[in-house]
Order: C-alpha cells, then sequence, then structure tokens
C-alpha cells in the first residue's frame, strides 16, 4: 500500500470501460442478427472466439478484461454477413495477435487491431469482403458507396433502415447511434472524436469537387452527406474505432486534429479511388499520425502550465 | 467572476470534467469537544524546549520556542495543564486535563497596530492551519503590498466538514479574525469564501483564480498578485490569540469514514494521539482498512501514536469499500488524468517522462482518483518532480 493519497477512487477500471463499450456494442450487434439471421450471428460468434482465443493464449490475466471481446465485436461488424465463419475466427485472433500482442499488448498497440485485421485480411482475401452485391426487389444492387456502372444509388429510406448491403455495422445505422451516444453520455469515449469525425465527414461531402469517376459511375455520391455519414463505416468508425482510447491522442486538441484526418482520407478514398470505402483504412493512417499529434499538442499543453506551485509552502496550500 | 466565465467554467465541467465526490456526511453536525485525551504528544523538532520533565504546565504556557536566529518563528505551547512527563529534541509529552476554552467576551480592540497583531500572531505560535504549517506571522507582515485577504472556506476535500461547522458557529470570531488580518496587511478587502468548490478548487492558487481572476505567476506566491489566503481555523486562532490572548492549542477537525460509530466534528487538543480519536469515536477496528490524518486525496496514513497537528484536518477510518482498491493495470491512453487535472497536466505522460510541466502539479492525486487503470499516478509523480528539481 502506497503512503501517499489519493485513498479513494472512482470505482473506475479498464474492465468496467471495456464492458460499457461492449454493452454499446449490442444494439448493432443484436440488429445485425435480427437482419441477416444465423449468417451474421456466426460471424460476430466466430469474430468474438478468435479474438478471445488469441488473448487467452497470448495473455491469461487480460482475457477477462473484455478488451478482446471488443476488438472481436467490432471486427465483426467489419465483415459482410456472408462471410465464412474460418474468416471471423482467424479475423478475431489476427486482431489480437498482430493489432495488439505484436506491439506489447494492451495499451501499446499504435494500431485500431479491428481495423488493422480487416485491412491485412482484405488484401489476401478481398472476394469475401468485396462481394456486397445484392439483389433486392430484383435489381442488383451494389452497396451504397460502391462505383459499379450499372448499380443504382440508394434511397433515403433505404439508408436510414440500414437496407443496403454492406458490413454488418451498416444493418442499422440508429442502433449504432444509440450505442455511441450511450458511450458518449457514460463518459467512456470522448465525445469530439465522433462528433468532429462525422461534422468532418459532412463538409468534405459538399465541398470535395467532383471526379470523373464518380461524376460516370455513381453520381449518387455527390452533394449527399447524409449517404457518407450513414453508408459505409463511418458511424462504426465514429464511434467504436476513432474513440479507442489507447491508438487515439491524448489530449483533446490532438482529438480533434485527429478525427479531421481520418474523415480527410475516408472522404479522399470514396470521392477518388475505385474503392467503396476507405473507413477503415482511415483509422489505420489517422492511428499513424498519433505520436506526431501527441508531440505537438502536449508540448503546447506543457508549456501552458503553470509552474512552481512547490516552490515555498503557504498557508491553506492543500486544498 | 463575470457572469459569463461562471458560464463557461460550468459548460466546461459538464463537458470534459471530471469530478471528486463531496461525501461530506458531518456538516450539520455540531462540533464538540473530544473526550480528554490523557497525553498530548507536541512536536517541537527545531526548536529548544523550556520546560523540564516533571515540571507542572498550565494550558497556554510556551513549551518550546526557535532560537532567535532562525528565520522563520515558531513556538509550541502546552495544550493541557499538567505535567511534561517526557521531552526529546522531536517532541514533548505532557499529562493532564483539557482546559476551558476561555468564555468569548469578544472585545475588539479600539485600535491595535498591526505590527502587534503580527507579533501576537508569532508569539502565539500560529501556523497555517489549512495543511502547510507554514508561520502564519510571516504571511501577515507587510513585505508586499496586499490589498485583499481571502480567508479560505471551501475545505474542497471529501470528507472534511470542520472548516464549514466553524464558520457556521463561530462566524462572528471568523469574521473578527479576517478584520485583524487585513488591518495586518493593511489590506482594503477581505473575502470569507464559505462556497461550495470542485476539488481541488481550495488549492490556493485556484481560489485566487476563481475568485479573484488573478493568476499567481510561476514560482510566485499569493503576495506576489496583492492577495493573503488564510485559512478559516487560522483566522480563528488570530481572534483568539489577539482577542483572548489564547495561543494555538486546539483545533477543530473531522473524524469520519465507514469505520467510524461516532462520526462529526470535534475540538481536539493539538497533540492528541489519533489513537485518543479512534477511541474517543468508536472506530471499529476490524472494519478499518485504513487509517488517515488529513482528507481522502491529499491526507496521510496515520499510526495509532501520530498526533494530530494544527494542520490536520481530519482523523479518518476508512473502509475496504471506501478505499475501492484494485490492481494496476497497464495505462490506457484514456485520457482521464488530463481531464481531471485542475490545471490540464498530462499526468500519464509526465509521471513517465520528466518535464518541467510537471513542477507545477501539487499533488492533488484528482488524476490518479480518476485513472481506470489504477496506476499509482501521484507517487510517480512525485518521483518525475524530484528527478525535474535536480536538474537546477
Ligand atoms: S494514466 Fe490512467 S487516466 Fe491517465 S491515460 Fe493512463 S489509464 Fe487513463
Ligand atoms: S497532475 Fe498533479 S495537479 Fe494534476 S491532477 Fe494529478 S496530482 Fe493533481
Amino acid at each position: 500500500m502506497t503512503t501517499a493519497g489519493p485513498f479513494i477512487h472512482s470505482g473506475q477500471t479498464n474492465r468496467k470501460i471495456m464492458v460499457m463499450v461492449l454493452v454499446s456494442l449490442s444494439p448493432s450487434l443484436v440488429a445485425a442478427l435480427v437482419r441477416y439471421g444465423a449468417g451474421a450471428g456466426l460471424v460476430i460468434l466466430s469474430a468474438l472466439a478468435g479474438a478471445w482465443l488469441a488473448e487467452l493464449l497470448l495473455d491469461r490475466e487480460q482475457a477477462f478484461d473484455c478488451t478482446a471481446l471488443v476488438t472481436g465485436a467490432i471486427f465483426a461488424l467489419l465483415l459482410p454477413p456472408t462471410a465464412p465463419w474460418w474468416l471471423g475466427l482467424l479475423g478475431g485472433a489476427v486482431a489480437i495477435g498482430l493489432g495488439k500482442h505484436a506491439f506489447g499488448g494492451l495499451g501499446r498497440n499504435l494500431f485500431n487491431p479491428a481495423a488493422l485485421s480487416r485491412v491485412l485480411l482484405m488484401g489476401v482475401l478481398p472476394v469475401y469482403f468485396f462481394s456486397t452485391t445484392w439483389t433486392i426487389g430484383g435489381l442488383t444492387r451494389a452497396s451504397p458507396l460502391a462505383k459499379e456502372s450499372g448499380a443504382i444509388g440508394p434511397t433515403i429510406t433505404e439508408l436510414l433502415a440500414g437496407n443496403t448491403p454492406g458490413a454488418l455495422g451498416q444493418a442499422a445505422p440508429h442502433a449504432v447511434l444509440v450505442g455511441g451516444l450511450l458511450l458518449v453520455l457514460l463518459r467512456a469515449i470522448d465525445w469530439r472524436i465522433p462528433l468532429t469525425y462525422l461534422a468532418a465527414v459532412a463538409f468534405l461531402a459538399l465541398v470535395l469537387p467532383a471526379s470523373a469517376r464518380i461524376e460516370g459511375h455513381a453520381p449518387w455520391l455527390l452533394g449527399n452527406p447524409l449517404l457518407h455519414l450513414v453508408g459505409g463505416g463511418s458511424l462504426v468508425v465514429a464511434f467504436f474505432m476513432l474513440t479507442d482510447p489507447v491508438t487515439a491522442p491524448f489530449s483533446p486538441s490532438g482529438r480533434i486534429v485527429f478525427a479531421i484526418v481520418a474523415a480527410l482520407y475516408t472522404m479522399l478514398v470514396r470521392f477518388y479511388t475505385p474503392y467503396p470505402d476507405g473507413a477503415a483504412l482511415a483509422v489505420l493512417l489517422a492511428n499513424a499520425t498519433v505520436p506526431l499529434i501527441d508531440r505537438a499538442t502536449l508540448a503546447r499543453a506543457s508549456g501552458d502550465a503553470p509552474l512552481g506551485a512547490t516552490v515555498l509552502s503557504t498557508d491553506s496550500a492543500a486544498p | 467572476m463575470s457572469p459569463f466565465a461562471r458560464f463557461l467554467s460550468t459548460a466546461r465541467e459538464a463537458l470534459y470534467g471530471r469530478h471528486i465526490p463531496r461525501l461530506k456526511s458531518t456538516g450539520d453536525t455540531a462540533i464538540t469537544q473530544i473526550e480528554a485525551p490523557e497525553r498530548v504528544r507536541l512536536a517541537i523538532a527545531g526548536q529548544v524546549a523550556v520546560v523540564e520533565v516533571g515540571e507542572t504546565v498550565e494550558a497556554g504556557d510556551l513549551v518550546a520556542r526557535t532560537p532567535e536566529a532562525v528565520r522563520f518563528q515558531r513556538r509550541v505551547h502546552a495544550s493541557l495543564s499538567g505535567t511534561v512527563t517526557a521531552l526529546s529534541q522531536e517532541e514533548v509529552v505532557i499529562e493532564g486535563e483539557v482546559p476551558d476554552r476561555p468564555p468569548i467576551t469578544h472585545s475588539e480592540p479600539d485600535w491595535i497596530s498591526p505590527e502587534s497583531i503580527t507579533d501576537t500572531a508569532r508569539e502565539a505560535g500560529l501556523i497555517g492551519m489549512g495543511g502547510a504549517m507554514f508561520p502564519a506571522y510571516v504571511k501577515l507582515s507587510r513585505v508586499a503590498p496586499i490589498d485583499v485577504v481571502l480567508v479560505n472556506g471551501c475545505e474542497s476535500e471529501p470528507y472534511l466538514t470542520c472548516d464549514q461547522r466553524v464558520l457556521e458557529e463561530q462566524r462572528g470570531e471568523v469574521d473578527c479574525g479576517t478584520v485583524l488580518a487585513m488591518h495586518a496587511v493593511e489590506a482594503e478587502r477581505g473575502l470569507i469564501i464559505d462556497r461550495e468548490t470542485y476539488y481541488p478548487g481550495g488549492y490556493e492558487r485556484l481560489l485566487i483564480r476563481d475568485v479573484l481572476g488573478r493568476v499567481v505567476p510561476a514560482r510566485g506566491l499569493p503576495r506576489d498578485v496583492g492577495t493573503l489566503v488564510i485559512n478559516v481555523q487560522s483566522a480563528l486562532a488570530l481572534h483568539d490569540a489577539v482577542c483572548l490572548g489564547r495561543p494555538l492549542i486546539d483545533r477543530v477537525i473531522t473524524v469520519d469514514g465507514g469505520a467510524v460509530g461516532r462520526p462529526g466534528n470535534y475540538r481536539v487538543p493539538i497533540g492528541t494521539e489519533v489513537g485518543h480519536v479512534l477511541d474517543a469515536c468508536r472506530v471499529d477496528v476490524s472494519k478499518s482498512a485504513a487509517i488517515l490524518t488529513g482528507g481522502p486525496m491529499m491526507g496521510r496514513l496515520a499510526e495509532r501514536l501520530t498526533p494530530v497537528t494544527a494542520g490536520t484536518g481530519g482523523v479518518l477510518a476508512l473502509t475496504a469499500a471506501e478505499l475501492s482498491r484494485s490492481r494496476t493495470q497497464p495505462c490506457i491512453r484514456c485520457g482521464h488524468c488530463m481531464e481531471a487535472c485542475p490545471f490540464d497536466l498530462p499526468a500519464a505522460y509526465l509521471a513517465e517522462t520528466p518535464h518541467k510541466a510537471v513542477l507545477g502539479c501539487v499533488e492533488c492525486g484528482a488524476c490518479q482518483f480518476n485513472c481506470p487503470a489504477r496506476i499509482p499516478l501521484v507517487e510517480r509523480l512525485q518521483r518525475a518532480k524530484a528527478v525535474v528539481t535536480a536538474w537546477d
């Protein structure tokens, strides 16, 4: 026991924060289950199992702190409902093994484990991630952000109902939103990150100049901020991935810069590349800028701090 | 504080302050005299005893003082009437009886010179009762122009309510002490701050910033911005010394915590052993997981033999549930420590990497209170401070 205070504590633990995140993820998981049925259930279970087993293998103590389950659940939200069970298992394990423990374990990873795992696996197994054209009402529909000629853009109602092809996390935007707002209210995440990210995405959707590719293949991507907010991975990224404290900047001002970087990258991919969505990649890119952002913002914060409070103790120095 | 500034600070707190709960449950308990202790241990380190073992003393008699040549003068007076039973370089032990508190005649002197107030404060052995225990007469001398005297009654440490009770029950004397302090430093204004505040809003620098909007410069003192801050009980003691001729021999403390059978506010002779306080307040030793002197944020672990000093605001006997211990985990960089810090210091970083900004840390513990990874930040910050201080 230490002799210096404080002797009381808020009662908060890493584990409780992780449980809050898990609870907040559950509306999205349930929505995916309701929408896609057993297929989604298999994806979710396999991702959770993959992450948790990897954690158990690599750090037995941490395994009961729920961090691996959070990573597994987020990874599941990034998978299409058609993904095979072994992909969930593999992805969850890669997220924990390579994304977290390869960097030294909890608190030391530079990249969001789920995003890293998804990007790594997408590189070698693209077919399981991209085969997302569906037939709805007799028409072949692409995922809302896809740039393929012949597809039809989603309507607003379809978007809001999550009635578009995509990953599990897109099944119900309102479920993601409910979970995200819960996290903000529980103060388990910093509200600045989702707010800044979503605002920047909407803003960029309005002001970025169009490219020939979009104009030719997917004109509905233009002037449609709502599509960019709820289509693709924006909401999951905003509330559950960028907000992972370990891989976000430390200071409040740094977090705002960080969210803007992520939004910019997301929108550049959507507007100027053939890929449907850059949200997961944007998370990794923004993660990579964190050490830089931290150095800049913390040097400033420390410079502002009053110095010398300890020089001469005087009356009523203790509060 | 202007309404706009107040609005800003409220909004700031709502959005990203991290609060320390007040946990004050003894605010309505009137001050009572504690059961008489058999003996007191008066700390006299650095002073010369003027009594001998076996000598009979009256409460209020001088028992030790610093030699004239010492820069900051201290005096210690007997807090019991009885016999000196032991004496060492460090302490004087007196066994005897608690004196009656003299009836309050409250005759404010018609005129008294500023110098004589300062002299009385020195001879009465007044020291800062907010915890710093620095001789009060030094601050009460006219070394720099002072225009405002702040009497600090914020008592932002959780659990403690003794200053609040003193303000409620002895407001007249505190007012008088405030006027005396104003007179001593020739200040035009005196403010008694009795509002509730956030922790550690009672910290001198924050109080001056919040109440007066003045920023105490880096490595500076309140007097650099024309301000004198004294604790409520220091003001009371100044009144007692000047108006009643009574040196500093007792104080009011809060006794609280889940293991305390009779929590409340007690007037105790200085030097009373913590063990006596625990017995008098019916502390259930089997329930108590930690005994502290002071508040739960900045207090210290105490033993039964630890004496109550002039700077002790409380004696707490906390249960395991109140301590809420949990094993230390890796830092998850959540930033809660920075959100909680009244000076916006990034504690997680400063605890790891020495940086001069750590000197601005006042060790209030707000960061550690909020750290979900249960990292002993204060201990690490203290170590970092020592490293940085060694650079100069
Ligand atoms: S030290 Fe504690 S409060 Fe600060 S960032 Fe790390 S885990 Fe969070
Ligand atoms: S860094 Fe220092 S001043 Fe800031 S909250 Fe922690 S202990 Fe208090």
